[in-house]
C-alpha cells in the first residue's frame, strides 16, 4: 500500500484538482467567463452531459486527439532511437567520465524552456543556413523548397529536443546496473555484438525503455507552447484546444472535459506502462 | 532544524507575504509595452510613489486571471468588449469624475459608448486597428494590392505569397476580417455567415504560413514573411524595427477598404484595487494631452486625446490607419462580446478550421 506522505501528496495535489476539474465539467459556462452559478435562477441545480456530449457529436474533437497521439508516439519513438546509444555511451564511459556527461544532458534545462523554443525559430528560419541547405539539397533533385519553420517538423524536432533528457536519464539509470560479465559469458558462448544486444541487453532495459517512453509521452501529449510557436496552420494539439476553452472561448466546462479525457488517457498509458514492465520484469527475472 | 527556526522561519514568511500597506505602490496590469516608460518617471516623480506593472499579452489572459480571482490590481487596460465582460462580472469599480477633470481632453466620439454608457467605469487611453501590414517592396515586386481583404482570403491573390503569409491566431480577429471581406459587420452573428466566412478561411489556409500573434513582427522585421493580417502598432513596430535594421524595405500599414476592427484600450480600476485613490490620480495624469502622446510617439497607438494631437510626430498623425480620416472611420467597428452559445458555436468552427488538413 501507498504509506502517508505520498499518499497525502497524491490526494492535494492529483485527487483534488481532478476531482475539481470532474465537478466542473458538469456545470454550464459563465457567461463572463468561470462557471455557472451551481444552482440557477430558478432554483433548479444546473448539472449536464453537454461537453461530453460535444466529444461525440463534433468528431474534430476527437480527431486532434488522434493528432496529438500520433505527434506524441513519434516524438517517443524518435528518442527511443536517439536516447538508446547516448544512454549506453555514458553507462558504459568510464565512471570518472559519468557525472560530467549526465550534467551535460541535463544542462538545457538551465535555460527557460521558451527560449529555447525561440531559439528554434532562428534555426529553422527561411534564410538561416539549415533552411538554405535543405533547399539547396532539394533543388539539386529538382524538388520544390519547403519551408521548416511553421511545420509539423518544426513541431517534432522541438518536441524531441525538450524531451530527450526524459528519455536517456531513465534509460542510463537501467543500464548503468546491467552486469558486464552476462554479455562476456555469451560472448563465450559465441553470441555475436547484435546478439548479445538483443537478446540480453535490450530485455534487461526494458523497464527503463518503459519509464523513458512514459516520460516522453505523456508531456508531449498535452504540450501547447510549441505547436503555439513552431507550428504552422494544421498544428493544433490538444493542449493548444484546452487552452482555448480557459482564454478565448471561455469555457471552462468543456475544457475540463477535454482535460479530463486527456488525463485519463495519460493515466491509462502510465497504467499499461507500469503492468508491462512488471510483467517483463518478472519475466526475466524467470 | 529544531521546532524554534521552523514557529522563526514560518512567521518570517508571514511578515514578508503581509501586504505593504503603508508602501505608495500603484498595481498597473498592462499590455506589454503600452505605457511609455517617461511617463511613468514622470507620474512617479508627481505623485511620490512606484508604479509596478504587470503584463498581459491579450483580453483573455486578462479575463481569465481575472475570473480565477486575481487581486490587487490598481489599474488595469482592457479592450471595450472587455471591459463590458467586467463590469457585467461585477469585477470593476466606479469611476469618480470629479477626480478627474482631464476627461475633459477626450473625443466625444470615443465616450458614453454601448460597452460603458455614461463611462461609469471606464476611460479611454488608446487605440488601435486590426488591418494589412506588409513589406512594401515584395508586395510592389508581386503587384498586389494592399487596400483589401482580398490579399488575405483569396487564393487567386495568395498563390503568389504562399507561406510568406501569417494571420492573427484569434478566432474573434479572424472571423471579424473575413465577415468585412464578405460585405457584412464584423458583429454579425448569423450561424449562415459564420459558415461562409469559415469556408473563405478555410480556403485560403493553406496559402498562409501560420496562424500568428506572438511573433510576426519579428518574422516581418527580418523579411521572412511579407504580408500580415495583424496589429497597427505591431506593424508600426515591425516598420521602425525594420528601419532600425537598415533593412531594404519598409512595413507599411494597409487599411482595407471594406473597413476594420478598431480595438479601444480602457482604464478601469478593480473592485477591491488597493490605492483607488492613486488609480485616479493615475488616470487623471495619463489624461494629460503630453503624457498621452508619449505612448503614441512610442508605440504609433491611436489616440482619443484631443489635447495630445500637437504633440504627437506629424508623421504618425498622417498614417490612416492610426488616425483614420471620416469615411474610414465610418467603417471601423469595435467588437462585441459573444453570448455563450455563441462562443461555443465559433469555437467549434475554429477547431474545425485549425485541425482540417
Amino acid at each position: 500500500m501507498v504509506s502517508g506522505p505520498p499518499l497525502a501528496f497524491l490526494l492535494v495535489f492529483f485527487a483534488a484538482p481532478t476531482l475539481i476539474m470532474v465537478l466542473a465539467s458538469f456545470r454550464s459556462p459563465g457567461e463572463f467567463g468561470g462557471l455557472a452559478p451551481l444552482v440557477d435562477a430558478s432554483g433548479r441545480i444546473d448539472l449536464n452531459v453537454d461537453g461530453y456530449a460535444r466529444l461525440v457529436t463534433e468528431p474534430v474533437f476527437a480527431q486532434v486527439f488522434v493528432k496529438s497521439a500520433g505527434y506524441a508516439a513519434l516524438t517517443t519513438l524518435v528518442c527511443l532511437l536517439l536516447g538508446y546509444p547516448l544512454a549506453t555511451l555514458i553507462a558504459r564511459s568510464a565512471k570518472k567520465h559519468r557525472d560530467l556527461l549526465l550534467l551535460l544532458v541535463i544542462l538545457p534545462f538551465w535555460s527557460n524552456f521558451l527560449i529555447r523554443i525561440y531559439a528554434w525559430m532562428i534555426i529553422l528560419g527561411p534564410n538561416a543556413a539549415l533552411a538554405r541547405l535543405v533547399n539547396r539539397a532539394l533543388a539539386a533533385f529538382g524538388a520544390d523548397p519547403v519551408p521548416l519553420l511553421f511545420s509539423a517538423f518544426a513541431v517534432l524536432v522541438c518536441l524531441v529536443y525538450v524531451s530527450l533528457p526524459f528519455m536517456v536519464l531513465p534509460l542510463y539509470a537501467n543500464l548503468e546496473k546491467h552486469d558486464r560479465t552476462l554479455l562476456d559469458a555469451a560472448q563465450d558462448l559465441g553470441a555475436n555484438a547484435w546478439q548479445r544486444f538483443w537478446r540480453i541487453t535490450f530485455p534487461l532495459s526494458l523497464p527503463g525503455v518503459y519509464a523513458g517512453a512514459a516520460l516522453v509521452f505523456i508531456p508531449a501529449l498535452g504540450v501547447f507552447a510549441i505547436p503555439d510557436i513552431l507550428g504552422g496552420p494544421d498544428d493544433t494539439l490538444i493542449g493548444n484546444l484546452i487552452k482555448q476553452q480557459f482564454l478565448e472561448t471561455r469555457d471552462w466546462p468543456f475544457g475540463s472535459v477535454l482535460s479530463i479525457v486527456l488525463t485519463a488517457a495519460a493515466l491509462a498509458l502510465a497504467g499499461g506502462a507500469t503492468w508491462v514492465a512488471r510483467r517483463s520484469g518478472g519475466a526475466s527475472r524467470a | 532544524m529544531n521546532g524554534k527556526t521552523f514557529a522563526l522561519l514560518v512567521a518570517a514568511s508571514f511578515a514578508l507575504a503581509a501586504p505593504a500597506y503603508a508602501k505608495d505602490e500603484l498595481h498597473l496590469y498592462n499590455w506589454n509595452n503600452y505605457i511609455a516608460p517617461e511617463t511613468i518617471k514622470r507620474f512617479e516623480n508627481t505623485c511620490h510613489c512606484e508604479v509596478i506593472q504587470t503584463y498581459y499579452s491579450d483580453n483573455d489572459e486578462l479575463l481569465a486571471k481575472v475570473a480565477a480571482g486575481a487581486k490587487g490590481y490598481d489599474v488595469m487596460v482592457p479592450t471595450s468588449n472587455a471591459v463590458q465582460t467586467l463590469i457585467r462580472g461585477g469585477q470593476l469599480m466606479a469611476i469618480d469624475k470629479t477626480a478627474i477633470p482631464n476627461l475633459k481632453n477626450i473625443d466625444a466620439a470615443y465616450l458614453n459608448t454601448a460597452f460603458d454608457p455614461g463611462n461609469r467605469y471606464s476611460v479611454p487611453y488608446a487605440m488601435s486597428t486590426t488591418i494589412i501590414g506588409y513589406n512594401d517592396v515584395k508586395m510592389k515586386e508581386l503587384g498586389l494590392p494592399t487596400d483589401t481583404w482580398a490579399v488575405i482570403f483569396d487564393p487567386k491573390y495568395l498563390v503568389k505569397v504562399k507561406g510568406r503569409v501569417t494571420v492573427l491566431d484569434s478566432a474573434n480577429e479572424l472571423f471579424a476580417a473575413a465577415l468585412k471581406y464578405l460585405g457584412y459587420s464584423a458583429n454579425d452573428v448569423d450561424p449562415k455567415h459564420w459558415n461562409e466566412a469559415a469556408t473563405v478561411i478555410r480556403k485560403a489556409k493553406p496559402y498562409w504560413a501560420a496562424f500568428n500573434a506572438s511573433s510576426y513582427i519579428k518574422e516581418l522585421t527580418v523579411g521572412n514573411v511579407w504580408l500580415v493580417h495583424g496589429y497597427s502598432n505591431d506593424i508600426f513596430q515591425a516598420n521602425q524595427d525594420a528601419e532600425a535594421a537598415h533593412r531594404p524595405f519598409h512595413i507599411l500599414q494597409g487599411m482595407p477598404k471594406e473597413g476594420a476592427v478598431l480595438a479601444v484600450d480602457n482604464m478601469v480600476i478593480q473592485k477591491g484595487a488597493p490605492r483607488p485613490d492613486l488609480a485616479l490620480k493615475f488616470i487623471n495624469f495619463v489624461l494629460v494631452g503630453r503624457n498621452s502622446a508619449d505612448l503614441t510617439n512610442l508605440i504609433g497607438s491611436g489616440n482619443p486625446n484631443l489635447d495630445a494631437m500637437k504633440y504627437i510626430k506629424p508623421e504618425i498623425l498622417k498614417l490612416p490607419a492610426v488616425f483614420p480620416p471620416k469615411d474610414i472611420q465610418a467603417k471601423l467597428e469595435q467588437l462585441k462580446d459573444l453570448t455563450v452559445a455563441q462562443r461555443r458555436l465559433r469555437n467549434k468552427l475554429w477547431t474545425e478550421i485549425k485541425a482540417a488538413k
